[in-house]
């Protein structure tokens, strides 16, 4: 068939509006809200901070690397996650494993960390290939817990409930740097490239396949994907870079224990950090961990002492208003809030 | 030269046969209604066909080769296309988006794959809605883009189902003829329509799919002195006072 393109076809403007300044400069593709937290997050890699914002700050962009790894499984492929600790917890632990019995640098292991996690994601995408909703996202939640349960008692490897330390040896090579400078600056790069792999997904033939598996797997296989093959590959490059976080999350904490680091409860986080930002967007889990990382560690050391429980409270306070007050997360709102409305991809 | 071949197709749901050893063959270039009551299993016979579920037993050959049981995808990549009665957009994309995903099928780049969705959005009257998102669209709009997408994967066969349902009068006459002009560029139709005066000005060859079984397959003409087809669509005895 042959279908000459017309001249005259009308079509409305694209997406990019005057109400909308914000989100494109020019014919750019970077906005300049991407651009601003670009330069504030440079700025407090670069400002001399305090010891205990520079933890802040770390764990911040550290979580919000994972949130946008968590991101492209979750909110491009459909795929939501409870299980994402896992990953986290294999490419922690891979790394720390390879260093301290075996000294090889991090640097190399964190690549296996997360070829690991990468086998161990589609591997999970297989498995639950018939499951959908509720009952992959428990099949996920399991499956983290069989890896939690595992590194508790498989105690020669990982050294179970007492956890592993990387003993300071400060060099380049073994990751361990005597400024925590260069480790926001580390984990600020990881944040930036995930960042940039999200982006490139948004923009690729293979983000258009993902999100119409996502959005209805029936149309997308009757249009020649095969919706099997586009989960297995979100799944493995979101657990992959997952897996590199957690390497990160290693070197800088150096202490890692089964209980906190393939916890629910950090599965939970990821996910929630990219829903409350805005699910399938790059920009929604940097804003969500933006926004929540700081004010829970805030919260947490000011209030956490005195009144027990209360940042908790407080916390979970201001979850409830995101989620009541801002459907769609937090990136949908401030675009809303220049007064249109419209769909995100 | 024959295009697709059924051969004593069965298709059991429990104790319920859906379709019940149907045979026909449809020629290249063909245009071919497929009607029959609702429940006559129209849409499982497409199913099969577009491999959404393989056969209880029975021969499918498109283009001279079995393909029983083959999966979605394969058709798809295999030239046939299909439509879904209940519309099943992509939620999230634009309008543009949903017909260029099905047009990554023959176009490597994006933008090759957009520019040939928004002349197809063109053929079908959604060229003025292209950068909206689906979610907009009425039930006669999610029509059309079913069909855009359909043909956005550069078919050999393609099935319709019921696209005409919601389309005002003068929107079945367009789109009508955009139908009876696809056999001119080599893709073959087959058409399940309850737009009787739809397909049967367009439709050459009818088919008619009763409780799983074909019971009839003739020209538009014959149809309507079939008493078997008048019994199944009436019921028997029928006066009209």
């Amino acid at each position: 068939m042959s279908v000459t393109s017309k001249s005259t076809i009308e079509t409305k403007p694209r997406r990019a509006s005057p109400g909308r300044w914000w989100m494109k400069p020019g014919h750019g593709s970077v906005s300049w809200l991407e651009l601003a937290l670009l330069v504030a997050c440079i700025a407090l890699v670069v400002a001399p901070v305090p010891h205990s914002y520079q933890d802040v700050i770390n764990i911040t962009l550290l979580w919000g690397g994972v949130a946008l790894s968590w991101n492209i499984a979750g909110g491009y492929a459909g795929l939501i996650s409870f299980g994402h600790a896992a990953f986290f917890g294999i490419g922690a632990y891979t790394s720390t494993i390879l260093l301290v019995n075996y000294g090889v640098s991090p640097w190399l292991g964190l690549w296996l960390g997360g070829i690991f996690a990468a086998a161990f994601g589609i591997t999970l995408a297989l498995i639950g290939a018939r499951l959908r909703g509720p009952f992959f996202i428990l099949s996920t939640l399991a499956a983290a817990e069989v890896v939690r349960i595992g590194a508790l008692n498989w105690t020669s490897l990982t050294g179970g409930a007492e956890g592993l330390w990387i003993t300071p040896t400060k060099s380049i090579a073994n990751m361990v740097f005597a400024s925590r400078s260069a480790y926001v600056a580390l984990v600020l790069g990881y944040a930036i490239i995930v960042y940039l792999v999200s982006k490139a997904i948004e923009r690729s033939r293979y983000g258009l396949v993902l999100f119409a598996v996502r959005d209805d797997e029936d149309a997308a296989s009757a249009a020649g994907v095969n919706p099997l093959t586009a989960r297995t590959g979100a799944m493995g490059l979101s657990a992959f870079l997952t897996a590199i976080g957690g390497s990160l999350f290693a070197q800088y904490f150096q202490f890692l224990d089964p209980t906190y680091v393939i916890s629910p409860e950090l599965s939970f986080q990821f996910a929630l950090l990219a829903a409350l930002g805005g699910l399938g967007t790059a920009i929604g889990p940097a804003l969500g961990a933006i926004v929540i990382m700081p004010l829970s560690e805030l919260l947490r050391s000011y209030l956490g002492a005195a009144f027990q429980g209360l940042h908790l409270a407080i916390y979970g306070g201001f979850l409830v208003f995101v989620m009541l007050y801002l459907p769609g997360g937090i990136a949908s709102a401030l675009e809303r809030s220049t007064g249109r409305s419209k769909e995100t991809p | 030269m024959t295009i697709l071949e059924v051969d004593r197709l069965m298709r059991s749901f429990g104790t319920l046969m859906a379709v019940a050893g149907v045979s026909f063959s449809i020629r290249e270039g063909e245009l071919v209604g497929l009607i029959g009551p609702n429940g006559a299993g129209k849409s499982t016979l497409y199913n099969l066909i577009a491999g959404a579920i393989a056969p209880t037993s029975g021969k499918i050959m498109f283009q001279n080769r079995s393909v029983a049981g083959w999966k979605p995808y394969h058709a798809a990549r295999s030239g046939v296309a299909r439509t879904f009665q209940i519309p099943k957009p992509y939620r999230k994309l634009s309008v543009v988006d949903n017909v260029a995903l099905n047009a990554l099928l023959h176009n490597k780049s994006m933008a090759a794959a957009r520019r040939r969705a928004e002349a197809i959005l063109a053929d079908v009257g959604l060229a003025d809605q292209a950068g909206n998102p689906s979610t907009i669209l009425t039930v006669g709009e999610l029509k059309r883009l079913e069909v855009a997408r359909a043909l956005a994967l550069h078919p050999t066969l393609v099935l319709f189902d019921e696209i005409m349902a919601g389309l005002t009068r003068n929107e079945v006459v367009t789109m009508t003829a955009l139908v009876a002009s696809l056999p001119a560029r080599g893709i073959t139709v087959i058409w399940v329509e309850h737009v009787l005066y739809a397909i049967m000005n367009a439709a050459p060859r009818i088919m008619v799919l009763h409780r799983g079984e074909l019971i009839a397959d003739d020209s538009p003409e014959n149809l309507v002195k079939n008493s078997t087809v008048i019994q199944a669509y009436f019921g028997e005895e029928t006066t009209f006072a």
